[in-house]
């Protein structure tokens, strides 16, 4: 038999048409859910259905970022996705990567009309936007009594300043009544004088939050005269409410801090402004008391009192000097004496006999040098240091 | 004159905490100009040590509890 295929050729066939398919790679679906199947790998399974029929769908968990919601049977959802074959069961199915819930997207639509709408009114000019005060002592917020918002905004400010006032209006924040709950929350609070209002709640869906995008809300924070901080859910939450307010914080833990100065910043800032203060003064005061004592010294030294030293101070210098050159003088002639008083005691007779030398002289007085000029019997005189020595010859030797 | 005079008190009154401190950076800078003759800057750090008593005082030393008001304006502790 000719052109006979076995299944999976055929299934890859198919599957290959599909995939070069253009339309099927990228397309909306639109349905209700049904079937939804939250299977333990991460991957849902689901149909979307209409009247007309339905198709099988998959996310996988790959793609679950792509889900913002708890996906349950009956809910009307766009999904975003590739259709494709599956093989095995010679199946199509949609491969979804986004799914967002239908009404949503009914909501995105009004919220960019309406801020297409009053952008162009100017409410959301930076020249309405009010500046909030650094040092508020009086805030006022309008959230729900129970819930993470108010604790997180409690706590924050109390932290940061427990000696701020805050006065909380419960407001409804979701459903129905929220809008107009909100609006009065605002109009109440304004017309008690606060430094500024806190305007917000903590996070939810779209539906959730839906009330600050409401226009009603939008005009109340308009036309509030207190400074307002809008804190609508999470930081990628952005609502219209955002976008009146004078000033947006991404959460209502960052509209606290926004709101309410830190009171140990605020002391050290006055510690050191006292500081500066305190120096500042110092500094001018050492400044004109340092040229002060230039001027006295430049002064005194003009002074006669000053000329009279000075003088006296040059007639010491030069008694000094005198003085000094005199005993230059006198001493460089003590030196020289000393001198020659070391050459003559070297000449001197008297200094031999310091030796043990002594000289003799006869009867008459003259000097024995040799024995010819002695007879045995003559008297001589023996001189030494201290004295004479009378002596007589008693032998004569040597001699020629 | 003597409400011009009554004015400026009232004004010095209502003056902000922000408004004192910027009061008293120009106190501070023209304090710290080597321009300024003695006298003035006397007259400047007084004038800034009466800001910082002001900023002081305006600074209230109270812990407060959060109130609920409630639908008919009445307040009580939260």
């Amino acid at each position: 038999m000719k052109n006979v295929y076995s299944v999976g050729q055929v299934n890859r066939y198919i599957k290959d048409m599909f995939a070069q398919d253009f339309m099927l790679k990228r397309i909306y679906v639109k349905g209700e859910v049904s079937n939804c199947k939250y299977h333990t790998s991460g991957h849902i399974y689901f149909s979307l259905k209409d009247e007309t029929g339905s198709i099988a769908c998959v996310m996988f968990a790959s793609s679950r970022g792509g889900l913002t919601f708890p996906m349950r049977d009956g809910q009307q959802v766009v999904a975003l996705g590739s259709v494709g074959v599956y093989e095995r069961d010679g199946k199509y199915q949609l491969y979804a990567s986004e799914i967002i819930a239908d009404g949503a997207g009914l909501l995105y639509e009004r919220f960019e009309a309406l801020k297409k709408e009053l952008e162009e009114m100017g409410m959301f000019a930076p020249e309405y936007k009010r500046p909030i005060p650094a040092y508020a002592k009086k805030i006022g917020i309008v959230t729900a009594p129970s819930g993470a918002a108010i604790r997180d905004i409690q706590n924050i400010a109390y932290r940061r300043n427990p000696y701020v006032q805050m006065i909380l209006y419960p407001a409804v924040v979701q459903g129905r009544d929220a809008a107009p709950s909100i609006v009065k929350g605002i109009e109440t609070l304004d017309r008690l004088g606060l430094d500024v209002l806190i305007v917000g709640r903590g996070g939810g869906s779209i539906e959730d939050l839906w009330a600050f995008n409401e226009e009603s809300v939008a005009y109340a924070i308009f036309h509030c005269k207190t400074p307002v901080i809008s804190a609508v859910g999470h930081e990628t939450d952005f609502t219209i409410a955002d976008y009146v307010a004078d000033l947006r914080a991404p959460t209502p833990s960052a509209a606290a801090e926004l709101a309410v100065a830190d009171i140990r910043k605020l002391t050290e800032q006055m510690r050191q402004l006292e500081e500066r203060l305190a120096k500042g003064m110092e500094k001018r005061l050492t400044d004109v008391r340092t040229r002060m004592e230039y001027l006295r010294g430049k002064l005194l030294l003009l002074s006669p009192k000053s000329r009279v030293r000075e003088q006296r101070q040059t007639l010491m210098e030069k008694e000094e000097r005198l003085q000094h050159r005199m005993e230059t003088v006198l001493a460089e002639k003590r030196h020289r004496m000393l001198l020659y008083a070391e050459r003559l005691k070297g000449l001197s007779p008297l200094d031999k006999l310091q030796q043990g030398y002594s000289y003799t002289a006869d009867s008459s007085g003259r000097t024995v040098t040799r024995t010819a000029q002695v007879a045995v019997g003559d008297m001589l005189s023996v001189y030494v240091t201290d004295g004479c020595i009378r002596a007589e010859v008693t032998e004569i030797s040597g001699g020629k | 004159m003597g409400k011009e005079q009554e004015a400026k008190e009232q004004e010095a009154k209502e003056r902000t905490l922000e408004e004192s401190f910027a009061e008293l950076d120009g106190v501070l800078e023209r304090l710290e100009s080597r321009e300024i003759t003695l006298e003035e800057s006397f007259r400047a750090y007084q004038q800034g040590m009466e800001l910082l008593k002001q900023c002081n005082q305006k600074i209230d030393r109270v812990e407060k509890k959060m109130q609920i008001i409630d639908e008919e304006g009445g307040f009580r502790d939260f």
